[in-house]
Formats: structure tokens, sequence, C-alpha cells
């Protein structure tokens, strides 16, 4: 959760793309993927997946996604075996189309989870928000929301370690097993953490206000965000990859 | 520059007044040092003159403040803002970036700084706080001190004509600490701009400010330049005020039977002094 929107730096054919872009691409990988009924090209689509990962110097990352879904996709695949009666049994209760089908929902699961977090791992928040406001002509408003809160996650993060930490100085025993009794433990904590960041939230809104925030408009944005000719080669790819879905 | 008269704030909820009865006159290119102790009302002494109060944090505002011929009340946070620039007590909440860079160009982007003009605003900011290599690094990754400095360069990068710091030395190192001090006297002398520094380390006041403004339970204890403020280090320990040992030194001596001796404020001073007595 920490790192899920850590920015990995870099400069490659991925980092380059407009926000914007990046965000259509990995939408576009989703969307396929839940058109598409063809076992191969879901498979092609995770290969896709993986092959974004590797040019955008994230593969460990991608990897890291994936052994986080491993759980809940055997959960899902043995769910879906077992409850699909249709087809020529192949072994006990279990049928070829029902086989079939729960590899379907788990690559499915698989492309739409990979691509937006890849794509989040290599956009700048701020760069996201700013290339909404200047070409999509998102209110600034929204805009700055989206990046305040994020970047409080990190903090927020920080703070209730920090507070975790003091309490099992103290004793309290955070590290146990019991998962309602760690809730018990842990949600009373919340509270002074809320407490805390929305006064904090609060000044922060006071610091953009005394440094222009009423100012700003579609214009101030001192980066700019064209689209490029690598943008025009993802769009086309996008448009393949419906397509594909479609037709194959 | 700025003209405060008989100001007495109330925040909404708050007990007592924080700020009760507050007259001042700040010289455009003058250097303030604000001290006191713990509550005070030095922040919100801050938050009046940046239009905070009343704007932001709301309640009973009696008297005026006049910042640059513009009364507090009635102009808006963002124009008082174009006039003084202000670092937060609280660096945290200060920042609004997740990148170094960004966080440097907010200000300047939305003021509407020409575009040619910002590379060079940004650069020289960076430098004169001495964070040059920190420029891509993302906020998380920075120490306390670093987003200090951070936060002191994005304000430094907008040219205001009055700069506002609260306690900006607050995480930092002593080296650091004097640094960011060398570098508000120099924009100070060499670019004329008004200097209010709400600080606790007395010994930093006394060498770089001009004057200096004590409060004390939302009043002002004394103010003046700051040799005859020091004057009187004895009554200001006694409200919570530490004062630098070389300031207490010629009343040390004169209770001691040497005689009137002039108030050092720093070591240098009290060497010769001393070493005129032993002869
Ligand atoms: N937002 C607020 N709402 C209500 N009361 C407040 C608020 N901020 C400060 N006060 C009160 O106003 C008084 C003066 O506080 P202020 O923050 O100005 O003191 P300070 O001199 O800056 O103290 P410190 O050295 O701790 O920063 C205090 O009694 C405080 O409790
Ligand atoms: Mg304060």
């Amino acid at each position: 959760m920490k790192d899920l929107f850590q920015y990995t730096a870099g400069n490659s054919v991925i980092h380059r793309m407009n926000p914007l872009t990046k965000i259509l691409l990995a939408v576009c990988i989703c969307a396929a993927g839940f058109i598409s009924d063809n076992i191969f090209y879901l498979l092609f689509l995770l290969l896709l997946d993986m092959m974004i990962g590797l040019a955008a110097g994230v593969f460990k990352k991608a990897l890291s996604i994936l052994k986080g879904l491993l759980k809940v996709s055997i959960f899902l695949f043995i769910l879906q075996v077992l409850f699909v009666r249709r087809g020529t049994p192949v072994f006990w209760i279990i049928t070829d189309e029902g086989l079939m089908l729960a590899a379907k929902v788990v690559l499915r699961l698989i492309i739409a989870c990979i691509p937006l977090a890849l794509m989040l791992a290599v956009t700048q928040i701020s760069d996201l928000a700013n290339a909404l406001v200047q070409v999509l002509h998102l209110p600034y408003k929204y805009a700055f929301t989206l990046t305040t809160s994020i970047r409080f996650i990190p903090q927020f993060m920080e703070e209730m370690g920090d507070i975790m930490e003091a309490q099992t100085a103290r004793g309290v025993e955070f590290d146990t097993k019991n998962g309602l009794k760690k809730i018990g433990l842990v949600l009373p904590l919340c509270v002074p953490l809320l407490i805390s960041s929305v006064r904090r939230t609060d000044a922060t809104a006071v610091a953009a206000e005394v440094r222009g925030f009423e100012l700003r408009t579609t214009k101030s944005g001192f980066k700019k965000y064209p689209f490029r000719l690598i943008d025009l080669a993802a769009f086309l790819i996008c448009a393949a990859l419906i397509a594909g879905a479609v037709l194959l | 520059m700025i003209k405060i008269e008989s100001l007495t704030f109330q925040y909404d909820g708050g007990g007592e007044p924080a700020l009760r009865d507050i007259s001042l006159d700040v010289e455009p290119g003058g250097f303030i040092g604000i001290i006191g102790p713990a509550g005070a009302g030095k922040t919100t002494l801050a938050r009046a003159i940046g239009g905070m109060v009343p704007h932001h944090y709301k309640g009973d505002f009696y008297g005026s403040v006049i910042v640059d011929s513009m009364d507090t009340v009635e102009n808006r946070m963002t124009d008082i803002s174009r006039v003084v620039g202000t670092v937060f007590q609280d660096v945290e909440s200060q920042i609004i970036s997740s990148v170094v860079e960004d966080e440097m160009l907010y200000g300047l982007e939305n003021f509407g700084i020409p575009r040619g003009e910002i590379e060079e605003r940004l650069t020289f900011a960076l430098r004169q706080v001495g964070i040059e290599d920190l420029r891509c690094r993302t906020i998380a990754s920075l120490s306390g001190g670093q987003r200090q400095k951070v936060a002191i360069a994005s304000i430094i990068a907008l040219r205001p004509k009055v700069l506002l710091l609260d306690e900006p030395t607050g995480e930092l190192d002593p080296g650091s600490s004097r640094m960011v001090f060398s570098l508000l006297k120099e924009m100070n002398e060499r670019y004329g701009l008004t200097v209010i520094v709400i600080e606790q380390k007395i010994m930093l006041l006394s060498e770089f400010a001009k004057q200096l403004i004590v409060l004390n339970e939302g009043k002002i204890y004394c103010s003046g330049p700051v040799r005859q403020v020091l004057e009187r280090a004895k009554e200001l320990e006694g409200i919570g005020v530490n004062c630098p040992r070389v300031a207490s030194l010629a009343i040390s001596l004169k209770e001691a039977g040497c005689g009137e001796m002039p108030v050092c404020i720093n070591v240098d001073e009290a060497e010769t002094m001393v070493r005129g007595l032993l002869r």
C-alpha cells in the first residue's frame, strides 16, 4: 500500500509518454481484457503487461503485484472450477469448460489490476494532475484534492508507524496473529490520526492559498504536456488492442 | 511597510485573546526579530500580518493591520500574499507538492511569473539555500531540515517585499540555522526586503536582527533596537526568554561594581570589553 503510489524514476519510452496517454493505455488494456473472450488473446495481454513493466523498468513491481494477486487468483480459480457444471468432465466434478472459464476469470483479474498500478508507478501524480488541468480542463480544485490526498499517504503511514511504535514500547502487542484483536488495537489510534490529518489538510489549504491557489488557471503550469509521436503510437496501439479484443 | 494599530484578536472558541492591543510599525527594509515564550501569540501575530487572521482563522478582530497600504481585512489573502511571503511554523503542512521542483514552481506559476524568469529564480533560490542537489528528489525522501530548506527556498523564489518566517530554523542544525540567517540578511541588505522572523534562538536574532519585539501573553512586552531590548536581559529571563550570556555579562559586571557597561551582543564584543576591563 505504502509504495503503491511511489514513483519510480526513469527515462524509458513509457516514462516519456504524456501522463494521459499512460492512463489511456492502461484503461484500454483493461477494457480489452474484459471484451475479449479468447484465452490466447488474454494471455497475450498478460504478456503485454509484463513487457510494459520490463520496458518501464518496473518489472519487479509487476512481479510483486502478481504475487499479491496469487492468493485471490487461486481462490477464484477453485471457486469457478467447482461451480461450473457445463462441459465434459475431465476429473471428478471438474469440467473442461469450467477450467477454461476459471482461467479466463483469473487472467482478466490480473490484466485489470496490473496496468493501472504500473502506469501510476511511472507517473508523477502532480504531472497527471497538471495534464488533467491543462489538456482536459479539469477544474484545478479537484486536481489539487487528488494530489494532496495522495501526497499525504506516505506521511499518514509514517505517523501511524510512529504511534504504533510508541504503543508497542508501552507493551501493546500489535504483532498479534489474531486479526480481530489487531483491528481492535489499531482502530482507536485512527481517531487522533484523523484529527491531526484534518488539521494538517486545513493548514495545507492555507499554504496553497498564500501561494496563489486562487489565481491558478489552466495556463499556469510551467511544464507543458503536449502529445508527441510516442503518444500517437500509443493511441494506435490502444485502438489495435480494442479492435483485436472485439474481432478475435 | 507594515502598520498595526491596537490589534486585539481572539480565536473563535479560544478562551482568552491571543493578541491584545498590539501596535507596531515596520519600516521598509527593516529586519525584525520576534521572540517570546510558547503560546505568547507569535504565530497569531504572523498570521495577522499575512492576512490568514482573520480571513482563514476566524475570530473577533479589533484594530487594524495595514500591509503595503492594504488593509488586511478589506483585501483578499491572495492579494496580501503577493507582498508577504510566509514560511509557516509547521513545515510538513506548508509543503504542497510531492517533488521539490514542483514545490518550487507552485507559487511562481500561480503568481504568473514570466516563463523566461522562472528557471533563473528557481535555481537562484535553491542555490541560496544550498539545496541545488535536492531539486529532483521527492519530499517524502527528505529529512525534516531539508524540508524546511525547501519551504524557505520556495518563498525566497517568489521575491516578496516582506519575508515572514515563523521559526524557520526549528528543524535545522546550528550551521544551517546560521546559513538561513545570513541568507535573510543578504535578502534584507542587498535586495531591500523587509524581514520579519519569529525565532527562539536569541543568539541568532541578536546577531542578525536590527530590532526585537518581545511578546508575552499576547502583548508586546518590550520592543526596540536589539541592544536596547537586551539591556533588560534579567527581566526577560523572568518571562521565560533566554538571553545570550554575553548580554547578561554587562549587567552582572555592573552589579559586581565594575561600573556602567554597554550591552554586548556577540562574543567578540564581550571579549573586547573584558580585555578593556582587565587592562
Ligand atoms: N487555531 C487556533 N484556534 C484557537 N486558538 C488558537 C489557535 N491557534 C492558536 N491558538 C491559541 O492562541 C494562543 C497563542 O498561540 P500562538 O500559536 O500564536 O503562540 P506562539 O507564540 O506561536 O507559540 P509557540 O512558540 O508554541 O509556537 C495560544 O493560547 C493558543 O492556544
Ligand atoms: Mg508559534
